[in-house]
């Protein structure tokens, strides 16, 4: 299982904060909580912030970065701010 | 002209003299306005060794050529001064309705000399100015005055800059607060205005800005506010959430300074975040003149009631640099801040020094006496040192100083985390190592905003960029972000509006307005001009680039502790060569003549 974060308005279309979920992809995450949470990919369709434990997955392999059972998964809508 | 004037006010407070001035459509081709031209005025009628607090100190106070207008979020103004805290320039920048209305008077700026023999405030109802006493009032909060100035004058329609206490008494972080909650904060511009003995600013106008093509404006306009409205931040995340949504991201992404910058990762972060607050005490939203975002919060909390803000930067000054996790806390310290006219990050940050002084041994218990102790986490700390800083009482007089020199009384400022003695801002920049060396370059110290490299190397704007490359391909962003900062400043625009608008969008939105046709590139040329200008200022005022272009040693020798940025450093002695190199400056970090003389500013090399 790993520990998903999610954050914004992607807790009010979860109803939680943090989630488990089995998946050996951020790819296989993402069409988890698609299928799991109505809303959930729209609210990332323009974008959005994937982080694995701290490291952005654009630095890592994208969205075939794979994911191991320790790994905290951070989710965000897209945002900004300053 | 169009968008500007071509007009400022000069007040001299010495000798009670107002004079209008004139300048003309040449002038504003090459500095646009606002920060362009008071970066000018500067270097042509001061010397850059002034005492900042002295008479001889000048306050340019002064909206952009797009301020007032309907350009999206066109009510900025900035007030540009030799700053106290740091020794150099600094030009501090704020919205609401104030830089707007100075405009609706009919003047680009106004430039305040001299000091009154006794506390003053200045009423502008179009060509009318008045100097007007205001012993009354000196002493008084913001909101205290904003009410008596309003009583006083019997408009509604007015709108007025003002100083608290902290600003009389000439704390080095005091701002120019406006609108209530709205503040020019950075640098200690309050103190300038209070070493003058001006309380206030109040202005009413009934002027309306000149456009170009009104036409042609009306439907760039229409189409950069979509641009924004249809952004996921501008449009969404910024609206929704208020600048504190940043607060989880950049903790998640390790950078988020906890206990005065000794880690990245502060364990009660979601409680004092964007959607926290949300679902806590937000009633609405508050925008500025004319923008479509309206990131401003109003809280309303049993304590104090309703409120305005904390933004981002203050939630965390006031929270996790403190290792406080109380929003609560936090938002009642934020509004004390605005009425007693405080640097909310600056006052975060000194009181994050302090802590460290208190942690290290340093600031002792028999010090401070029936004073709460300076402890991680105290929320007495807040409650009781932000009002006696404000007003110098005992401890409170130190605090004043700020971090820096707090630290170094105590014979450590390397527990001050300031870059040119102006306390940094949310971003450790172990975690954006491009965005750290902003700060060691920053014309007003340690700052985020002029060049927030944080929307590349954190969120992906214009494009993600890793946080931990130190390419040349960083350093020309950087630089990219600094001279469109001093554009969009120099326009009147809110530099939030880069989340949605890129820089052909203000070339359109300029053009449109002025009546010009300027290319992208013309107009970051007057960023860069006004980037070197102010940079000429700095090495006149004494700047040594060696010793004074750098970062706190923690970031430069104690790895990240935790997070995923643990080991990481900033490497700063590997892009700062090659900054200068890129900047076209000397290997010591001068503008030569030969760069002058291609920005056209030659005359104050």
């Amino acid at each position: 299982m790993v520990k998903v974060k999610v954050f914004a308005t992607l807790i009010k279309l979860t109803g939680r904060k943090i989630l488990e979920v089995p998946a050996g992809s951020v790819e296989e995450l993402l069409e988890k909580l698609y299928s799991t949470y109505p809303g959930f990919e729209e609210e990332l369709e323009r974008g959005f912030m994937i982080l694995i434990n701290g490291r952005n997955i654009e630095h890592l392999q994208g969205l075939q970065t794979p994911l191991r059972e320790e790994d905290i998964v951070s989710i965000f809508p897209p945002a900004g701010g300053g | 002209m169009y968008g500007n004037w071509g007009k400022f006010l000069r007040v001299n407070l010495s000798t009670g003299e107002v004079k209008v001035e004139e300048y003309d459509e040449e002038f504003a081709r090459k500095w646009l306005g606002s920060r362009g031209l008071a970066i000018y005025l500067l270097l042509k009628e001061m010397d850059p060794m002034v005492d900042p607090l002295s008479p001889e100190n000048k306050l340019v106070i002064t909206p952009g050529p797009l301020s007032g207008t309907s350009a999206p979020t066109g009510g900025r103004y900035n007030v540009v001064t030799k700053s106290p805290a740091t020794g150099f320039i600094t030009m501090a920048n704020s919205g609401g309705y104030f830089g707007a209305e100075l405009k609706f008077a009919g003047y680009d700026a106004i430039v305040v000399e001299g000091k009154a023999e006794k506390p003053v405030y200045i009423y502008i109802k179009d060509e009318n100015v008045e100097i007007r006493d205001a012993s009354h009032l000196w002493g008084k909060l913001v909101s205290e005055t904003e009410e008596a100035i309003r009583k006083e004058i019997g408009s509604k329609k007015l709108r007025i800059a003002l100083i608290g206490p902290a600003g009389e008494n000439l704390v080095k972080f005091a701002a120019v607060m406006n609108d209530g909650h709205r503040a020019a904060g950075r640098g200690g511009v309050g103190a300038v205005m209070g070493s003058k003995n001006l309380k206030a600013i109040a202005v009413e106008g009934s002027k309306t800005v000149s456009i170009a093509d009104k036409q042609k404006f009306m439907l760039t306009i229409r189409e950069k506010i979509n641009k924004l409205r249809n952004d996921p931040v501008a449009g969404g995340g910024l609206p929704n959430y208020g600048t504190a949504i940043l607060v989880n991201i950049i903790n998640e992404n390790g950078l988020y300074p906890t206990r005065n910058f000794q880690t990245g990762v502060f364990e009660h972060a979601y409680e004092q975040s964007g959607e926290a607050m949300a679902a806590k005490y937000l009633i609405r939203n508050q925008p500025c003149y004319a923008c479509p975002i309206g990131c401003g919060r109003v809280n309303k909390l049993p304590t104090i009631g309703v409120t305005e803000g904390p933004e981002y930067e203050s939630t965390w000054a006031l929270g996790a640099n403190l290792g406080i996790n109380d929003l609560a806390s936090i938002i009642e310290a934020n509004h004390r801040c605005d009425e007693l006219g405080l640097d909310t990050i600056s006052t975060g940050g000194t009181l994050g020094t302090a802590m460290e002084l208190y942690e290290k041994g340093l600031i002792t218990d028999e010090e401070l006496g029936e004073a709460p102790p300076f402890r991680w986490g105290n929320t007495e700390v807040l409650h009781y040192y932000i009002d006696k800083l404000a007003r110098r009482e005992g401890f409170g007089d130190k605090l004043a100083e700020g971090g820096y020199r707090l630290a170094e009384s105590y014979g450590h400022p390397e527990y001050s985390m300031s870059v040119k003695k102006l306390e940094l801002p949310a971003y450790d920049p172990r975690g954006a190592e491009g965005h750290g060396l902003g700060y060691a370059t920053n014309n007003r110290g340690g700052c985020h905003i002029k060049n927030y490299m944080i929307s590349p190397e954190i969120l992906g704007y214009p494009y993600k960029m890793d946080p931990h490359d130190v390419s040349d391909d960083k350093v020309k962003m950087l630089i990219i972000f600094q001279d469109l900062s001093a554009l969009i400043d120099a326009a009147g625009l809110c530099l939030f509006t880069t989340f949605g608008l890129g820089a052909d969008d203000y070339r359109d939105m300029l053009n449109a307005a002025l009546g010009w046709d300027y290319s992208t590139e013309d107009y970051l040329k007057i960023g860069e001009r006004i980037w070197n200008a102010e940079r000429i200022f700095n090495l006149k005022a004494g700047l040594d680039p060696a010793k004074d272009d750098t970062l706190p040693k923690r970031f430069l020798e104690e790895p990240m502790p935790e997070g995923p940025n643990k080991g990481y450093v900033v490497r700063l002695k590997e892009m700062l060569p090659r900054y200068y190199a890129l900047r076209g400056w000397t290997e010591d970090g001068k503008v030569p003549k030969e760069k002058a003389k291609e920005l056209g500013i030659e005359e104050f090399i």
